[in-house]
């Protein structure tokens, strides 16, 4: 199935010299990493072993693929997954069946601690039936692939924290891979889906340098996780100077004002997709005129709702306000009255 | 409180002289009523608080934000910058009390003892500041932003105190002489009898005395029975000249009330009752009140509550009848051509509201009235009422507030200081003495009757 | 949990319901106590008319101000600011509206027929540090003047503080402030509001209440009398 080293598998793919260049000056650009150290990725890259890569699918919709996949016109990000051996992944494999599942074990044990574990979906506990792959659960089948993995990169938000499955009520009782796995390095790239470059680009880190990019809080890559879409969203004069739609299609939505009040979540949402954005930099959610839903934090779903602004919260209810305020009148009545018989008492006294 | 009473062995207390000042903390000092032990004092203190609270009270001890501003108003403070007497801060173990006893919170406060229960130590300490350093002028009411009225609140504080026994002796004393013999300073009804026929005899005019009924009853202070008989005469004299169909009564005709400024209600009650049922007695429809200050709150506007129903006469001051009686053309007066600046008695215009009429009979009296600054309810307290120039260890500290009305007064540069209490009147006179001032106090109620023009015309 | 989900869930749940409680609690208790009808013929029969001493004491009489006017001015500083900025910043706005639209059911610019004014941020940013200037110099004359030293207590010092914290803790992360997670600078301000929500029944901060029902209380009863208001 392949050459041992990229640089070598690349030319025979016919990408040249220049185009190699290209990629791993833009690649560097995208990871803030100094244009210095070009010739080093390069370098690197050119004498990378094309690392076994095994892909599990769990509780996923597939979305991940989807954009992973998505090479609009930019056949590097592609081309990148013909430097890594994909060994096991279920949209993008020919095996199927036992055969696909054979094609995995043998993977496994040949690169048996070496391999890259890249998981999507989200790992039900509620009932081990509730997602299986060729008859064996979800969880055994990570514990068991995590074990031989030399890193594991959950992809996704039903990977890094839960995601859908997750959301309240959360049926399966479905938890994010770092839930499962420990004592393994884990790098959380989260979106729903994440953007195609940034998983490109972790890969590209990983492949370079051997080791995993600098993380955050959560786990993700700080050089695609360090700024929320607030920081650099080209929208933020409007927010500034308090120029807000407050419907999506009033004057202030056609002039592209700030989406804060029509519930943005972008203060709190860490991701690349204000500067990357998508479909290969054609445009992201506020560009297009809806607010980031905050796709890339945890439980983006149970945050009280996308079109609620930021700064709303769960207050209660009118009920719990009542309630409150016939508790308090009560205590007010309750203490007069004692006042009064405290100064019955002492009159007659 | 019952007294001691006088036997041949023990002196009474009003009389006993007894040594009062500690040597380790003179102005610590502080008197006691009674023998009680402490425990019981504080137990009779917090039961007359929590007697006495009430809505507005309450509402008052909440609203205090701590912004010290009616120490800015108060001229103990003004003249000493002491912060002991802030206004609000003599009512520290009051709110003390209320929290712990009767706010909202009182059995919050209890439980986790939040707020510690008042001390006898701490009334004693606060004795100084309720009594000696307040003259319930209500400045600081005036000033405060959050409107609390803070003078009334001392007058109620002076209650817990009194019930403790916690009261400045001389204090005590001139108001346990009203309650026996119906004077403070000796005006005994005999007493008062006997002046009134010298003095009718000595200015030749008729002063009625216990008819059963008449029209007007007409009240005096012993400062002025004892101190400024003249003012007697006076009233008599105006009372004629207006035509007025007038009385004094024995039974009824001593208008201070020293129950009201010790904080002895009971002493208060019956001292006003004497009076109201003197007028109703000979069926008055106005009883006038003497040149005093706090006998208008106490009958004016705190009468009526006393009475337990709407009085059944209207209660006005001298300096308000006379007002009336020039409006109505019934006044001939002499001009006088000369300058004088008017004293405001705390009692009777910024608490009482009778803020124009003396100012009406200074016009009527043709003066060239000019206004001290600040004057009308904002104007300074003389520094003795409210029961402080009975307080002889207050002296000092009252002779220091007294240069506040001197400087007033001098930069009027008006010939003629004018005033409607006697008990500003006495304690200008006192003041005028101790600093050798060339300006004397006149008298409204003297003024006027002095130069009435008598006669057909 | 994070601490922002618990700033904007729970904490809010229970700060507004502490608030209520007591408040309610405080006031009834206070207005229920006894009241005593004044007997006394009044000089001015429409007493209601001293309710204008709750317009008349917000600013001292000239002959009160010499030692009063820094205090009022402080005072009026930063309570302005901190009321614009609470009720003139966008974000704070829409907090508020959606509670209106949960307790009525309808939007509130719709039933006031007008939408609700706004600042610009740049304008609720200085109303902000300007309040903050104001609040540490009244903290200094609290600390440094006698009086004020005499009479404070713990309730005036923590009252300061929670009303203080949440103006540095919103500029704090509105500025993302040393580049801290603004997730966590964002729920240290919540919080640090809903602090003072639960802190509001029980100190002086009720004076936001009480303030009405002292200065119509004494301006009915001097208004009768014909008294100085």
């Amino acid at each position: 199935m392949s050459s041992p080293l990229l640089g070598e598998f690349l030319r025979s793919r016919g990408v040249t010299r220049r185009g190699f260049l290209q990629f791993c000056t833009a690649t560097a650009s995208l990871m803030g990493v100094s244009s210095t150290l070009v010739p080093r990725i390069a370098a690197a890259l050119e004498q990378a072993r094309r690392p076994s890569v095994i892909w599990l699918p769990f509780q996923e919709c597939t979305g991940c693929t989807e954009s992973i996949t998505r090479a609009h016109g930019s056949t590097i990000e592609s081309l990148i997954f013909q430097a890594i051996s994909l060994d096991y992944q279920h949209t993008l494999q020919a095996a199927a069946g036992a055969a696909a599942e054979r094609a995995r074990e043998s993977a496994m044990k040949d690169n048996w601690g070496r391999y890259l574990l890249i998981v999507d979906g989200s790992i039900p506990t509620g009932n081990p039936g509730f997602s299986t792959i060729a008859g064996r659960d979800n969880l055994s089948l990570l514990e068991e692939a995590a074990r031989g993995a030399a890193a594991i990169i959950a992809l996704g938000s039903c990977a890094a924290f839960g995601g859908i499955p997750g959301a309240s009520p959360n049926p399966t009782g479905a938890v994010p891979v770092s839930d499962i796995v420990k004592g393994k390095p884990i790098i959380n790239i989260s979106g729903c889906p994440p953007i195609p470059v940034v998983i490109t680009g972790v890969l590209t880190q990983y492949l370079t340098f051997g080791k995993l990019p600098e993380l955050d809080a959560l786990g993700r890559p700080k050089s695609f996780y360090g700024q929320t879409i607030h920081d650099r969203c080209y929208r933020r004069p409007f927010y500034e100077r308090g120029q807000f739609a407050d419907s999506f299609d009033d004057e202030g939505a056609r002039l592209g004002w700030c989406l804060y009040k029509l519930g943005c979540k972008g203060p709190t949402t860490h991701n690349a997709c204000a500067t990357v954005k998508w479909n290969g930099g054609t445009s992201f959610p506020i560009e297009a005129g809806h607010g980031c839903i905050g796709c890339s934090e945890p439980d983006f779903w149970d945050k009280g709702g996308f079109y609620r602004p930021l700064s709303t919260g769960n207050w209660g209810s009118a009920r719990t306000v009542g309630t409150a305020i016939g508790v308090g009148a009560a205590l007010g009545v309750a203490s007069a009255a004692l006042a009064r018989k405290r100064q019955k008492d002492a009159e007659g006294a | 409180m019952t007294p001691t009473t006088p036997t041949t062995r023990e002196p009474d207390p009003i009389e006993l002289d007894k040594p009062r000042v500690s040597i380790r903390k003179p102005e610590h000092r502080f008197d006691t009523q009674g023998e009680m032990p402490d425990g019981e004092r504080v137990e009779r203190a917090m039961k007359s608080f929590v007697r006495d609270f009430g809505r507005t009270a309450a509402v008052y001890m909440e609203s205090c934000i701590h912004c010290g501003m009616c120490a800015e108003a108060c001229h103990f403070y003004e003249v000493t910058k002491d912060p002991k007497y802030t206004p609000i801060w003599k009512l520290e173990p009051f709110k003390q009390a209320y929290k712990r006893e009767y706010g909202p919170f009182a059995a919050v406060y209890r439980a986790l003892n939040l707020k510690p229960k008042v001390t006898v130590e701490r009334l004693q300490e606060w004795q100084h500041l309720i009594y000696d350093s307040c003259t319930v002028c209500g400045r600081c009411s005036l000033m405060c932003p959050m409107g609390i009225d803070i003078a009334s609140l001392v007058s109620q504080a002076r209650r817990g105190m009194f019930n403790a026994g916690l009261v400045p002796h001389e204090l005590w004393a001139v108001s346990e002489r009203a309650r026996r013999e119906g004077s403070p300073l000796g005006a005994t009804p005999k007493v008062f009898r006997d002046r009134l026929e010298w003095l009718a005899d000595d200015h030749e005019i008729e002063i009625p005395l216990d008819k059963p009924a008449a029209d007007v009853l007409c009240t005096m202070s012993s400062i002025e029975i004892m101190k400024y008989p003249d003012s007697v005469v006076a009233t008599a004299r105006i009372m004629r000249h207006v035509g007025a169909d007038w009385t004094f009564r024995l039974d009824g005709y001593e208008a201070t009330n020293f129950g009201l400024l010790s904080g002895n209600t009971a002493g208060q009650k019956e001292l006003t009752m004497k009076l109201i049922d003197a007028a109703v007695a000979c069926g008055a429809k106005v009883l006038i009140l003497p040149e005093c200050g706090h006998a208008y709150t106490a009958l004016r506007w705190m009468g009526a509550n006393v009475y337990g129903k709407p009085l059944p006469f209207r209660v006005l001051h001298i300096a308000e009848f006379l007002a009336e009686q020039a409006r109505a053309g019934k006044l001939r007066l002499r001009k006088l051509g000369k300058s004088a600046t008017f004293h405001d008695p705390c009692q009777v215009v910024r608490r009482g509201g009778a803020i124009e009429a003396p100012r009406e009979v200074l016009q009527a009296l043709g003066v060239e009235l000019h206004e001290m600054y600040p004057t009308k309810g904002t104007n300074w307290c003389c520094g003795g009422g409210g029961g402080v120039v009975a307080i002889h260890r207050a002296d000092e500290l009252r002779h220091k507030v007294f240069k506040i009305k001197m400087e007033q007064i001098e930069a009027t540069g008006a010939e003629l200081p004018v005033t409607t209490c006697a008990n500003c009147r006495q304690t200008f006179d006192d003041g005028q003495a101790h600093f050798k001032w060339d300006k004397t106090m006149h008298s409204l109620l003297e003024l006027v009757a002095d130069n009435l023009v008598e006669g057909k015309q | 949990m994070s601490l922002l989900d618990f700033a904007r869930g729970p904490a809010l749940q229970w700060s507004i319901v502490i608030f209520l409680v007591g408040v309610l609690w405080r006031l009834l208790g206070v207005l229920l106590l006894r009241t005593r009808k004044d007997l006394s013929e009044p000089r001015k029969a429409a007493a209601w008319k001293g309710l204008r001493l709750i317009a008349l004491r917000s600013w001292p009489r000239k002959e009160f101000l010499g030692g009063t006017a820094f205090g009022e001015v402080m005072g009026y500083t930063f309570h302005l600011g901190f009321l614009l900025a609470l009720f003139c910043f966008v974000p704070h706005v829409l907090f508020f509206a959606d509670v209106a639209r949960g307790l009525l059911g309808t939007d509130l610019s719709s039933l006031l027929g007008f939408g609700w004014p706004t600042l610009p941020n740049s304008i609720v940013t200085l109303l902000s540090a300007i309040s903050i200037a104001a609040l540490v110099a009244v903290l200094i004359h609290r600390l440094v003047s006698p009086v004020k030293r005499l009479i404070s207590n713990f309730d005036d010092y923590f009252s300061w503080l929670v009303t203080t914290a949440p103006l540095v803790t919103g500029m704090a992360a509105f500025a993302h402030l040393g580049g801290w997670p603004y997730e966590r600078l964002l729920a240290v301000h919540i919080l640090s509001a809903e602090l003072l929500l639960a802190w509001f029944p029980f100190g002086k901060l009720m004076h936001a209440f009480t303030i009405f029902v002292a200065r119509g209380s004494t301006g009915m009863i001097f208004e009768r009398k014909g008294a100085s208001l």
